[in-house]
Parts: C-alpha cells; sequence; structure tokens
C-alpha cells in the first residue's frame, strides 16, 4: 500500500514523499490519527505550488479513504485562512515534525526543514491517518554541520545558530520576534512580507540561479 | 423533474458526502440536485441534515472523533452553500432568528460553530456575533435584531460566570426571549440557576439537541404541508 501510494503521488508531482509513525506524539483531539504521510513539493511559492500541493494531498486522501481508513489532510500553511471548522485543528499539528519523523530531512538552523536534496526549498503538506503505514526511518540529529551562512546572512540576526536534534526538541534556533519584526518592516516598506535570505542562502539543493537571485529580488517564500 | 430514483440516489450521495466528509462530493451532489429539480429543502434535510444525523450518532458510538465531526461540518456547509439560495421560505409557524456567541473571556467556539451550523441549516437567521464577545453585546443585538432566541457558550468555569449576568440583563430588558446556554462546565443545575430556558452540555449534546430542534422543525414544516395540502 505504502509503495503504491509513493509511486501515485511523485508520479503527479511531489518532490518527497515520506511516511511517518506518530504513535504517542499527537495532542487529544487528534491522537487516533497517528500516522503521516508527508508530501514536498520543490517550487517556488506561488498558487499553482499551492494547487499541486493540495490536489496531491486530495488524492492521497481519496487513495486511503478508498481503502477503508480515516484521513485529515493538513494543507499548506500558506493555505490555512478559510475559516471552515476543521481549520481550528490545524494548529495542533506540525508539518515539520511529520516530515522528519518521515525521514524527510531535518530542522535546520534556520528553523525549516532542510531535504538532502532540496535544502530548504519544499513546501509541505500532511495527510494524517489511522491506516498502519509502516514508517521510514526518522532523522534524528541535523546534518547543518559547521555551516552558518544563515546566520551570517540573516538581517535580523534571529537566527541562533544552535542545532537541532530530536532529543532537544526546545531549544531556540531562530527568534521568531525579531523574525517577525524584520518582515514587518519589510512589508511596510517594500510590501513584500517575506524575506527568504536563510532559505535561498542555504548550501543543501542550491542552484546557481537561486544564489543570484538573493541579491536580485529576495524572493517571497513561506517559511514550512 | 427527476424521477424517483434518481432522487434518492441524489439524497444518498448528499448524504454519504457529509458521512465521508467529502467536501467535494458535497458540492457536486448539490449541484447536480439543484439541476435535476429536487427540491432544495429535500436536498438539505434528507440528504446533507439525515447524513449529518448519522454522524452524530457515529460520533457518539465514539466511531467518529473531533476531526471527523468537524470535515463532516465543513461538507455540510459546502452543500448547503449551494443548496441554501434556492430554498423557498416555509412558513414553519416560528419566527426564526437567533443570537449567537461565545461570552467575554472565552475564545472557545468549535462548540458555538456546530449549534450555529444546525440553525442555519434550519433556516434561521442567524446572528453569530463570534467569540470573545462583551457582555453588553448580547443584550444589544438581541433588542436591535428581535430575535426571539439568544444563545450563549462558554468553556470556562471563569467565563461562564458572564452568562448570568446576560441572562439577568435580557430578562429585565424583554422577559419573553428565550436563552439556551452550553459549554463544558455549563449543567442542566447551573441552566436552572442561571434562570436559562434551555441547556447543551457540550458539542456533542449541542449537536442532539440541535438535531432534536430540527426534527422538530421537520415535523412541523410537514404539519404546515398537509395543511396545505387539505
Amino acid at each position: 500500500m505504502k509503495t503504491e501510494l509513493r509511486k501515485e503521488l511523485l508520479s503527479l508531482g511531489a518532490e518527497v514523499v515520506g511516511f511517518a509513525g506518530l504513535q504517542g506524539h499527537m495532542s487529544g483531539e487528534i491522537a487516533h490519527l497517528d500516522h503521516a504521510v508527508s508530501i514536498g513539493v520543490a517550487r517556488r511559492l506561488n498558487e499553482d505550488t499551492l494547487c499541486i500541493l493540495v490536489k496531491l494531498q486530495k488524492r492521497a486522501v481519496r487513495f486511503l479513504k478508498s481503502r477503508g481508513y480515516r484521513t485529515l489532510a493538513i494543507p499548506p500553511d500558506s493555505d490555512r485562512g478559510k475559516g471552515t471548522f476543521v481549520s481550528k485543528l490545524y494548529s495542533l499539528f506540525n508539518h515539520k515534525m511529520a516530515a522528519t519523523s518521515a525521514g524527510l530531512g531535518w530542522i535546520g538552523k534556520n528553523g525549516l526543514l532542510i531535504s538532502p536534496d532540496y535544502g530548504p526549498r519544499l513546501s509541505l503538506a500532511s495527510v494524517l491517518t489511522d491506516a498502519p503505514l509502516d514508517p521510514d526511518k526518522p532523522v534524528e540529529h541535523s546534518l547543518c554541520g559547521s555551516c552558518t551562512l544563515c546566520m551570517t546572512y540573516c538581517p535580523s540576526q534571529a537566527i541562533t545558530g544552535s542545532e537541532w536534534s530530536r532529543s532537544s526538541p526546545f531549544v531556540e534556533l531562530v527568534k521568531l520576534s525579531a523574525c517577525r519584526s524584520h518582515k514587518a518592516t519589510k512589508r511596510a516598506t517594500d510590501g513584500k512580507p517575506n524575506c527568504g535570505l536563510c532559505i535561498n542562502i542555504c548550501p543543501y539543493g542550491r542552484r546557481e540561479a537561486d544564489s543570484q537571485h538573493v541579491v536580485q529580488e529576495k524572493s517571497a517564500r513561506e517559511r514550512c | 423533474m427527476a424521477t424517483e430514483e434518481k432522487k434518492k440516489e441524489l439524497l444518498e450521495k448528499l448524504r454519504n458526502a457529509v458521512i465521508q466528509y467529502d467536501e467535494d462530493t458535497a458540492k457536486e451532489a448539490a449541484n447536480e440536485a439543484l439541476s435535476t429539480g429536487i427540491d432544495a429543502n429535500d436536498a438539505i434535510f434528507n440528504g446533507l441534515v439525515s447524513g449529518m444525523v448519522e454522524v452524530g450518532r457515529m460520533f457518539e458510538a465514539q466511531e467518529y472523533f473531533v476531526p471527523e465531526l468537524l470535515m463532516c461540518a465543513d461538507a455540510l456547509y459546502a452543500g448547503l452553500d449551494i443548496l441554501k439560495p434556492h430554498v423557498t421560505q416555509l412558513d414553519l409557524g416560528v419566527k426564526g432568528s437567533v443570537v449567537i456567541g461565545t461570552v467575554e473571556g472565552d475564545v472557545h467556539d468549535i462548540g458555538k460553530n456546530i449549534v450555529k451550523m444546525m440553525f442555519d441549516v434550519a433556516g434561521f437567521t442567524v446572528y453569530d456575533l463570534g467569540r470573545d464577545v462583551p457582555l453588553d453585546k448580547f443584550v444589544q443585538e438581541q433588542l436591535r435584531t428581535d430575535s426571539d432566541l439568544v444563545c450563549l457558550s462558554a468553556m470556562m468555569t471563569t467565563t461562564m460566570t458572564g452568562m448570568k449576568k446576560v441572562i439577568d440583563d435580557l430578562r429585565t430588558r424583554n422577559p419573553n426571549v428565550k436563552i439556551m446556554i452550553g459549554g463544558a462546565p455549563v449543567s442542566q443545575d447551573v441552566a436552572d440557576k442561571y434562570g436559562a430556558d434551555g441547556y447543551a452540555k457540550d458539542a456533542t449534546n449541542a449537536l442532539k439537541d440541535a438535531i432534536n430542534m430540527i426534527a422538530s422543525l421537520k415535523k412541523m414544516k410537514d404539519e404546515v404541508e398537509a395543511k396545505k395540502a387539505k
């Protein structure tokens, strides 16, 4: 079942698909949905990317439902303000937690999911389910090593430089207030709230076009 | 006009879309129902609501949990949004307008929203004040809209006490208004002590009560129709 679902999602445009077992990590309301399918798409963040993610999500939901399992699709973080009933529950769940548990990558110094192949350039969506999908091997430690590019280039000095590991999940990686106030200033000056430097600068999965882009446009990209 | 068979199939499809929390199918079935000429009221009550009644049962039997319940409600709304503009208003003999909100200091509104949904379904005009609503606002809104039902919700014992004040104020200003309260800390005792007319313990019970309410509305609707037929 797992291989089939992964193949289907990859053929429809997902870059990475992972399966996580989250037994004991879910809060009350969603505790019975303790397996997650983590879907990543490596594209610039725009409407298309959201469309693709939502489409992939629906496909996974249909796949699992038709086999008699429950599902709860957690949409991409930037597609949440819909005011539906179930959107109240989205905040109980973290895409990055599912992604690291599904072995897709680790949490970098910039607080984002870093995949070995795509770096922090993945947009994530998850589907929770009670289907007994065999989990992939979780990533336990950061592979950022001594690299501090994101820390050096961060315009708001928000990145503390601490390293993530699954055993110490409460270490502060990014001073969110600093990051947020920088984004607010940026929004006020040029109308684009997202900074994205820590994404573009990351050497994992970087292409040359990206690094030039840093200087030119400071591309808008979501924090997944 | 749709054949009986087709109609049955579409009502079943609406019902299942709600039970299976499938928004897309709910929309699709609602549009099909309209295009085949099924009465929108019929589609809502015998399709969507019938599905929600089953969901309520499954929730009670602990086959469904909160996420499923919420997704079913979303599916119901998806269908309802399409069907509602086509509902021919029936004279139900009740004035359908209600003021609803979660009291000051409280931001928990899932239960309130589910109750609101059932009022929406039943064709009430709902004045939703949202959450963390200043206590005076309930009274003002009731007077402004002349609603005959006010629903108060609270999730915490600390905010629950605010309901007493609202009820007292409402009673002084307008003795005829009906008041329903609900939320985790509320009990029948509290409802009696505060002088509320109705009480629902939590989302499950609110749902059940709301379903009962709709069932009685349905009965009234049938009676009205029976009278018309005569």
